[in-house]
């Protein structure tokens, strides 16, 4: 253990003091906050250009509720009086950019119809937003009618369709929100932990082929043993995985929490986490071991075959099931993916951070098969490393790796 | 002497090919013992099972504490054949971490490295990115890597291969030097002339078995007979009629004969036969040198049987 420990310290010292690795470190959180905060950029310098201007022409005294609405309805429009006719209105657009004339007289009471004149350059949305005019002119013609203040607003409260679930809860729209998040946000963060060991990791095959590219395997196997060194390049990526997500805490959390109305901290720490972090780090350990193991057979990266390549992308996987998992989080597909012990570490945090009812059972097998298969593949890892860290100059085959394991 | 490392019966096959057998020898405090042999004799693997990265299938092997059955890898410098360092690290930083791996103290580390530094002539380079350094250069950090942690055996395969002259020269003080303070070494080589200058005992193996093994002077003494070499024409019959005479091994026109142990050279000579036709002629001993190539070349001239016990 304490060899393991010295190889584990020096992978860390390495890597920290190389260039290439310390600029990875800082920019993958700064290539996040750059994909999230720079179209936000635009979006606010857009706003004032994007701004309509409506002209309205109110001959029927209703302009301070029209403003009214408009301003509830968060519409960004500038909303300005006029008296200009509609014969002069089609010149006066002409020379305007973005801009409506609305003419609002007695025709709101006879068809219920007033024309709307609006200049080319103009958001196609305008014509849908324009309605929203329509609701305090409809009160005026209710108010016309003589009706009560209850028979007003029976009418213009109208008729809608809502969507309604079998198995509605009891809880409140807000309550469900919460619960929601309470999963998603560590779903979320655990997902973000496994990615990013899991990268980090995908250096531990770099480190073991340049163990054998820079042939110094048997001069540092003169102190050691095979095995520790295994050990101490696993739990040494495993550290500077972890560094990684805690630079991207420090970088990014803050902004989040900045920019998002959630409370991200509160839902973060809460107890769904330490089993989403467990299931995080076994998956970690599962592809190291893969990684470790691969990259003893390898002496060079792009002389990768088929079958390195291959087993690179096994991470990926999960993928495949991501879809269906997200249509159907207790479905067949979500099953199978957490009972396979390459893709369950990803599914099983997705789905648990999707489901509201924890399969326990399914958790437990997933979890059960995770464990076993984590320690079968450190078993072959380190018979195949033992041999393959020593052949230098040439990649092994899977023949030849088969024959190391049955070794 | 104090034995630092004992080979008893050592043996192993890869598949079904018989790589070593059967091989035994010691190492002594304070000497240097060489192991020799042509490319592919099986030097490499014998040293890879002693050092643990390899597991013999027959034999034992013993370091001086024999209670212990684990390697003492901390006792022990290694420089393998096939050697490298990490190549994006700065030369401090690798002696020291392998330093560290034999738990050698870290402040006695940094002043030995400065040290052995600037006696390879690498005096400044401590700071420097290992991949800056020339080849030569890279085998002298290697070398010093083995000897920082001040071991009791070292073992050193092919440590010549690759060196200038000069550098040649610097390693074979060193390594004499390492010797004289007590420092048992084993050293493989199959550059006979560097081994017949610093070796104490040799053991030559071919094809994975023994064929010599003894200390130097004996083996010289016993092996390196008297050879005389006649240009001119001469029937092969009348050369192989002389007495003495062991082997001939006759081109063209020169022919060169080899001598029984018990020659008296001045003797031979007087009574060599008129009608011989001598253009030119020469008598020496057989070096190490040839001792080597014709046991490479399977040419028989040593009895595989014969052996000088240490």
């Amino acid at each position: 253990m304490r060899n393991t420990k010295k190889v584990a310290k020096w992978e860390i010292k390495r890597n920290m003091k190389n260039k290439t690795f310390l600029i990875g470190l800082f920019i993958s959180p700064i290539l996040f906050l750059a994909f999230y905060l720079i179209p936000d950029l635009f979006n606010n310098s857009d706003e004032d250009a994007v701004s309509t201007t409506v002209f309205v022409n109110d001959q029927l005294g209703v302009y301070e509720n029209l403003e009214a609405t408009v301003q509830q309805a968060g519409a960004e429009w500038e909303l300005q009086p006029t008296d200009i006719s509609e014969e002069e209105a089609a010149g006066a657009l002409e020379s305007e950019a973005n801009s409506a004339y609305v003419f609002i007289d007695e025709r709101a009471f006879d068809g219920g119809v007033l024309p709307v004149y609006q200049s080319e350059e103009i958001s196609p949305l305008f014509m849908n937003e324009v309605q929203l005019l329509g609701a305090p002119l409809q009160a005026m013609q209710i108010e016309e009618l003589g009706l009560t203040p209850e028979e007003a607003s029976v009418i213009t409260q109208g008729v809608v369709f809502e969507e309604a679930s079998a198995n509605a809860s009891a809880e409140t729209e807000a309550g469900m929100d919460d619960a929601f998040l309470e999963r998603i946000v560590p779903g979320i963060f655990a997902a973000a932990v496994l990615l990013s060991i899991v990268f980090t990791g995908m250096a531990i095959f770099q480190s073991a082929s340049q163990e054998k590219k820079d042939k110094i395997a048997e001069i540092i196997l003169s102190s050691l043993t095979p095995g520790e060194l295994m050990q101490g390049k696993i739990i040494g990526y495993f550290v500077l995985g972890i560094i990684q997500v805690l630079v991207f805490i420090v970088l990014v959390l803050p902004v989040l929490v900045w920019k998002i109305d959630v409370p991200i901290l509160e839902y973060l720490f809460v107890p769904e986490l330490a089993l989403m972090l467990v299931i995080a780090v076994l998956g970690y350990l599962l592809f190291a071991a893969l990684f470790v193991g691969i990259g003893a057979t390898m002496a060079d990266i792009s002389t990768a075959g088929n079958f390195q390549g291959m087993i690179m992308m096994l991470p990926f996987a999960a993928l495949i099931f991501v879809g269906p998992v997200f249509n159907d989080p207790s479905g067949i597909w979500a099953q199978v993916g957490s009972y396979i012990p390459f893709t369950s570490p990803a599914i099983l945090i997705l789905r648990l951070s999707l489901l509201e009812e924890w399969p326990w059972i399914e958790i437990i097998i997933g979890l059960a098969i995770l464990i076993v298969s984590v320690w079968v593949f450190m078993k072959l890892a380190g018979k195949i490393f033992k041999i393959g860290i020593l052949m230098y100059g040439k990649n092994a085959t899977p023949g030849e790796i088969w024959k190391w394991i049955r070794a | 002497m104090e034995t630092m490392l004992t080979v008893e019966n050592l043996g192993k096959s890869f598949k079904d090919k018989r790589i070593v057998s059967n091989i035994s020898f010691e190492v002594k405090k304070g000497e240097i013992m060489a192991l020799l042999g042509p490319n592919g004799a099986g030097k490499s693997t014998t040293i890879r099972n002693i050092m643990g990265i390899m597991y013999p299938d027959e034999g034992t092997i013993t370091f001086r504490d024999k209670g212990k059955k684990d390697i003492p890898r901390n006792k022990i410098g290694y420089l393998p054949e096939e050697r490298g360092l990490y190549k994006n690290v700065k030369v401090m930083d690798i002696l020291l971490y392998l330093a560290e791996l034999k738990d050698y103290p870290l402040d006695r580390a940094k002043e030995r490295a400065l040290e052995l530094l600037k006696k390879f002539d690498l005096e400044g380079k401590d700071k420097v990115s290992v991949e800056e350094l020339s080849k030569g250069m890279g085998q002298k950090v290697q070398f010093i890597a083995a000897i920082l942690h001040e071991p009791e055996l070292l073992i050193l395969d092919e440590p010549f291969s690759g060196l200038d002259p000069v550098s040649q020269e610097l390693f074979k003080n060193e390594i004499r030097g390492l010797a004289q303070n007590g420092t048992a070494i084993l050293l493989s080589s199959h550059q006979m002339n560097l081994v017949e200058e610093m070796a104490d005992r040799l053991f030559l193996i071919h094809r994975g078995t023994k064929v010599i093994y003894g200390p130097l002077d004996d083996v010289k003494k016993q092996y390196a007979n008297f050879k005389c070499t006649i240009h001119g024409v001469n029937e092969r019959s009348l050369l192989e009629s002389l007495p003495e005479v062991e082997r001939v091994e006759q081109k063209e026109e020169t022919a060169v004969l080899y001598l029984s142990k018990d020659v008296q050279p001045a003797t031979w000579l007087k009574n060599l036969p008129t009608q011989l036709d001598v253009q030119e002629l020469s008598i020496d001993r057989i070096s190490l040198h040839e001792i080597f190539i014709d046991i490479a070349t399977d040419k028989n001239l040593l009895k595989r049987e014969e052996n000088l016990d240490a």
